[in-house]
């Protein structure tokens, strides 16, 4: 198959996935009504089809490590985030969930999502097996969700302060930048799955040939983009803790 | 002697401030923070004259083509303590010294949170340089650069011991930078004057504040790059050595991860002053404070993920070369942001260009060309031709001196007033400014083309190609420039000293209040100090009619952190990155096995045995503080005794298990696994040994009677670093003993 032919024919639609979009959005509607903000759920469901439906998806299924890392990072990081920011204002965490609304919970859930999945057996099984990949997926955005809870929870008092948002966002960038070092040069192979990719649209000659992706460059793309990008995700939002908190709260009405 | 009667002399002349006052030792003695800061700015100033005349010899030998004024083995050690020097030794004291001087004056505080450990950090700065240059007479200066490459400052190539003393230096400076870090977090945190938020902290606080998390974050990776160096010097291990495994591209990326975060540690604290000086002298607030605030935060983020534009050269590969020029552009970003700041501040003020703001235009100017060259090295092609030329050493010394010191100059000239009470003479002043200019530019325009054309650095002399004389003749004219500006310099420091107008406390009609108190300060900083209701307090008071809007919420009410707790958890940031390095070294190692013993030669179950008494000695910590609280001072004793004894337990099964590995031939120099192993085990080791002696202290305390109150925030942070301890061995614990177990 060509490049073109590729990313022309790799669309996975099936009116499974269609039902449950729609499912959804009307689960939405219903929980939510007008208080809800639509546009944020959109978004949501627009970057998990991205993920999951685009040929990125057929490439990080068995080809290519650096298209799986794409697809957990979105799942991870801005999946959860745009479904936060979907939630109406009034919107609480109820019992017992609640007790996930812990600084300390968010963080090893944010960087555990990273870190979990990317042990080799983990990451070898999500990648051959259906089961362990839906699996996968859930535990991703559930914890993801838990992770941006302290930072974009739908009222101010549920989140953290500014600065201790910020070193909370700080540390959860480095303990990720020290694992996407450690895939960026490790010198074994980290999914060992992509090393031998079971060629099933035959991609595997363009990949390897006309793309240049040899599964050594691979991996360090992969390592890379948790490294470099992912960590941008962060500094974008530590910036705009600081927003929030040069923002807030109006001086007239404290200083009375 | 008799003994009592000595400490009882000692007690009288020396630990009591009032007398000690009178004594000519008091300023060797002082915990002051504004003497520390004079202290500071001095030794920077002699190891500038000293790297100075450095930089003149090499000027000189490379002035005309095949000169032979040099042996090419001198003009390496040139080159090497000259840019050490002026980084350590210059920029760095010269930069801590103004925010030791100024930072608590900003804010309101008496001094900085931890006054001893403050004057430590000073001290370490003579201790460093003495032993830099030390090395000069024992066998010669270190010659491999500031940068000190791998293998080339590995014994099998520079045999003598310059680079030892040059690694135990950088390792001296570096732990007194990172109690300077330390000080001013805890400062900034915990000693703000009521009304003083966060919010409303003076533009050279805050950023400085910032710059403290870069020095903890960075300065600990080049002390773990330097103790391994010193491994492999001193006890024949093998990390950088290629010969036997080792990986001379990892001291590169530990150095550039410490080195390119550096670059930003030096230039911060000039971003700090040139906030200061331009609004006060363009008569208007800093436009956008909000932005110049929130960009040395993206600074600070985006410096720890760029340094590998420093190695492009090296052949890291596609990826990597495409994903650090990305990031190296970014932080463009946020530098460009506060030019347009800086440069909107002045748009439609009434300048006043007195000789603080005239170096603070020529900064400006001059550090938007430093920007634009270091842009160009994040384009990897254009990087490659030009990195190992003299336009790499055009770019950066347009940074360096272009940029910092010509805002240090501005800032000597701004602060001096308040340090000693008398203005700096403005003509001399302009003198200083306008032979500055003329020698920088002259010295540097010129090496940009040098470097285009081809002329590579680190070279002691040249043949002689077309061009190349007249413009490495032209670049050594500049010098006699710079070296004169830098003579009137000192002549009006010291005659102004003496004879200067009187500065009264407010000169430049400034707004921070280190204006708001005498000039100089009295010891204990304020008799009284004004309402704090925004970012302008002396405004606000100049001008009742108009005050500026106020900033945030008040916040007197709110207790401030404790600067025990503070401290501590800002010493153990900088501990975890220090064990990072290593650790990830060791995986690094670990995952390219050499011949040899490995980790499957460990005893797992007897080490498992003994982490059990580390991991339940911090459960016996805590114990201990349950009953501080409660005041049941034989429980605490009896639990803080256990723990003592759990820690020592530890320990030596510590050394049972070096013992064994000694007894079986194992030691650092075997094979690079011993070396890392030992390097990261040992180093752990030494913090549960040190963990050890601070709980004995603290038991030696409580037993005559200290923390009798119930409460010791100090003890408590003494807890913060054994838990610590405790859990860096869960990570070497894993990473040495577990991880062979999932093979």
């Amino acid at each position: 198959m060509t490049t073109y032919q590729f990313f022309t024919t790799a669309w996975t639609w099936n009116s499974l996935v269609l039902i449950l979009i729609v499912l959804a959005f009307v689960a939405y509607f219903v929980a939510f009504g007008q208080r809800g903000r639509p546009l944020y759920f959109g978004a949501a469901v627009a970057v998990f089809l991205l993920a999951f439906i685009s040929p990125f998806s057929a490439l990080a299924d068995g080809y290519l490590f650096s298209a799986h890392m794409v697809q957990h990072i979105l799942l991870v990081l801005i999946v959860p985030a745009f479904l936060l920011l979907s939630l109406p204002q009034s919107f609480s965490l109820r019992f017992p969930l609640n007790y996930l609304a812990h600084p300390l919970i968010g963080w090893v859930a944010g960087v555990g999502a990273m870190w979990l999945w990317h042990a080799p057996t983990l990451c070898n099984a999500a990648a051959t097996s259906r089961m362990v990949s839906a699996i996968q997926t859930t535990s991703l955005l559930i914890m993801g969700s838990i992770f941006w809870w302290q930072v974009i929870a739908p009222r101010d008092e549920q989140r953290l302060s500014p600065l201790a948002g910020i070193v909370y966002l700080f540390t959860a960038c480095t303990a990720c930048s020290v694992l996407g070092i450690i895939l960026t040069f490790a010198p074994v192979s980290i999914c060992p799955v992509y090393q031998h990719p079971v060629d099933r649209l035959g991609m595997l000659s363009s990949i390897r040939g006309q793309w240049g992706l040899t599964s050594d460059r691979d991996q360090q793309i992969g390592g890379l983009l948790m490294w470099v990008p992912m960590c941008l995700i962060y500094v974008t939002a530590i910036l705009a803790q600081l927003a929030r908190w040069h923002s807030s709260p109006h001086p007239e009405q404290s200083n009375a | 002697m008799n003994g009592p009667t000595t400490i009882a002399m000692f007690q009288d002349a020396v630990l009591d401030p009032a007398k000690r006052a009178h004594y000519r030792l008091a300023w060797l003695s002082t915990v002051d923070h504004k003497r520390i800061a004079v202290l500071y700015m001095l030794t920077a100033l002699v190891f500038f004259v000293i790297a100075g005349v450095e930089a003149l010899f090499m000027r000189l030998q490379l002035a005309i083509p095949n000169n032979h004024f040099l042996a090419p083995d001198t003009f390496n050690q040139l080159f090497t303590m000259h840019g050490t020097t002026m980084i350590f030794l210059v920029v760095m004291p010269v930069t801590f010294g103004f925010v030791n001087y100024v930072l608590p004056l900003q804010i309101g505080a008496r001094d900085m949170a931890f006054p001893r450990l403050n004057a430590f950090g000073f001290w370490c700065v003579p201790l460093g340089g003495i032993l830099l240059h030390f090395s000069v007479l024992a066998g010669g200066a270190p010659a491999v650069g500031w940068f000190a490459y791998a293998p080339l400052s590995e014994t099998p190539y520079a045999g003598w011991q310059g680079v030892d003393y040059w690694a135990i230096a950088i390792f001296v400076l570096g732990t007194g930078s990172i109690s300077f870090a330390i000080n001013v977090i805890a400062t900034v945190l915990c000693l703000r004057a009521p009304g003083m938020t966060m919010r409303r902290l003076p533009l050279f606080t805050w950023i400085n504040f910032v710059n403290a998390f870069i020095i903890l974050a960075a300065l600990p990776v080049l002390n773990a790059g330097l103790a391994m160096l010193l491994i492999d010097r001193q006890l024949e291990g093998h990390f950088f050595l290629p010969a036997h495994g080792g990986s001379a591209v990892l001291w590169q990326h530990i150095f550039w991860a410490f080195g390119h975060p550096e670059v930003y540690i030096l230039a911060l604290p000039a971003f700090g002053m040139v906030s200061e000086i331009i609004p006060v002298f363009s008569r208007k607030p800093i436009f956008g404070y909000e932005f110049v605030a929130a960009s040395s935060v993206a600074i600070a983020v985006l410096s720890m993920g760029v340094w590998g534009h420093h190695m492009f050269t090296v052949g890291m590969g596609r990826p990597l070369d495409v994903f650090f020029a990305i990031s190296s552009m970014l932080i463009a970003i946020p530098t460009g942001v506060k030019v347009l700041n800086w440069t909107a501040t002045m748009l439609g003020g009434r300048i006043r260009f007195q000789v603080p703001m005239l170096f603070c235009i020529a900064f400006l100017i001059q550090f938007l060309i430093a920007g634009i060259t270091g842009i160009s090295h994040a384009i990897v092609p254009l990087d490659w031709q030009t990195k190992n030329s003299y336009f790499l050493v055009a770019h950066f010394h347009f940074v360096a001196v272009g940029a910092i010191v010509f805002a240090v100059l501005g800032g000597i000239q701004y602060w001096f007033p308040k340090m000693s009470g008398r203005m700096l003479s403005e003509s001399l002043g302009k003198w200083t400014f306008w032979l500055m200019v003329i020698g920088f530019n002259l010295t540097f325009v010129i090496q940009h083309f040098l470097g285009l054309v081809g002329m590579p650095r680190r070279i002691y002399t040249y043949p002689d190609l077309p061009n190349w004389g007249w413009m490495n003749m032209l670049s050594t004219s500049g010098v006699f420039f710079m070296s004169a500006s830098a003579l009137v310099l000192v002549w009006n420091l010291a005659v102004s000293f003496f004879r200067g107008k009187i500065a009264g406390d407010n000169p430049w009609d400034a707004w921070t209040l280190e204006w708001a108190t005498s000039s100089p300060p009295p010891h204990e900083n304020f008799y009284a100090l004004p309402p704090i209701r925004g970012r302008r307090p002396l405004w606000d008071i100049a001008h009742p009619d108009r005050p500026d809007t106020i900033v945030g919420p008040n916040t007197a009410d709110v207790t401030l952190p404790d600067h025990n707790k503070t401290g501590i958890l800002a010493f153990i940031f900088s501990e975890a990155g220090f064990f990072g390095i290593l650790i990830l070294s060791y995986l690094y190692f670990y995952a390219h096995p050499q011949p040899g013993p490995g980790p499957h030669g460990l005893d797992l179950k007897r080490t498992l045995l003994f982490s059990v008494c580390l991991f339940v000695s911090s459960f016996t910590f805590w114990r201990s503080e349950i009953a501080l609280r409660h005041k049941r001072r034989g429980s605490m004793l009896g639990w803080l005794i256990f723990t003592i004894a759990l820690g020592a337990v530890f320990l030596v099964g510590q050394v049972g298990e070096y013992w064994k590995l000694f007894q079986s031939g194992v030691e650092v120099s075997t094979n690079l696994f011993a070396t890392a192993f030992f390097t990261l085990t040992g180093f752990h080791g030494l913090h549960v040994f040190i963990g050890l002696v601070a709980l004995l202290i603290f038991l030696w305390l409580a037993w005559q009677g200290d923390f009798a109150s119930g409460h010791g925030s100090a003890f408590e942070a003494a807890g913060y670093y054994w838990h610590f301890v405790d859990i860096v061995w869960v990570f070497v614990l894993f990473t040495v003993y577990i991880l062979p177990l999932f093979q």
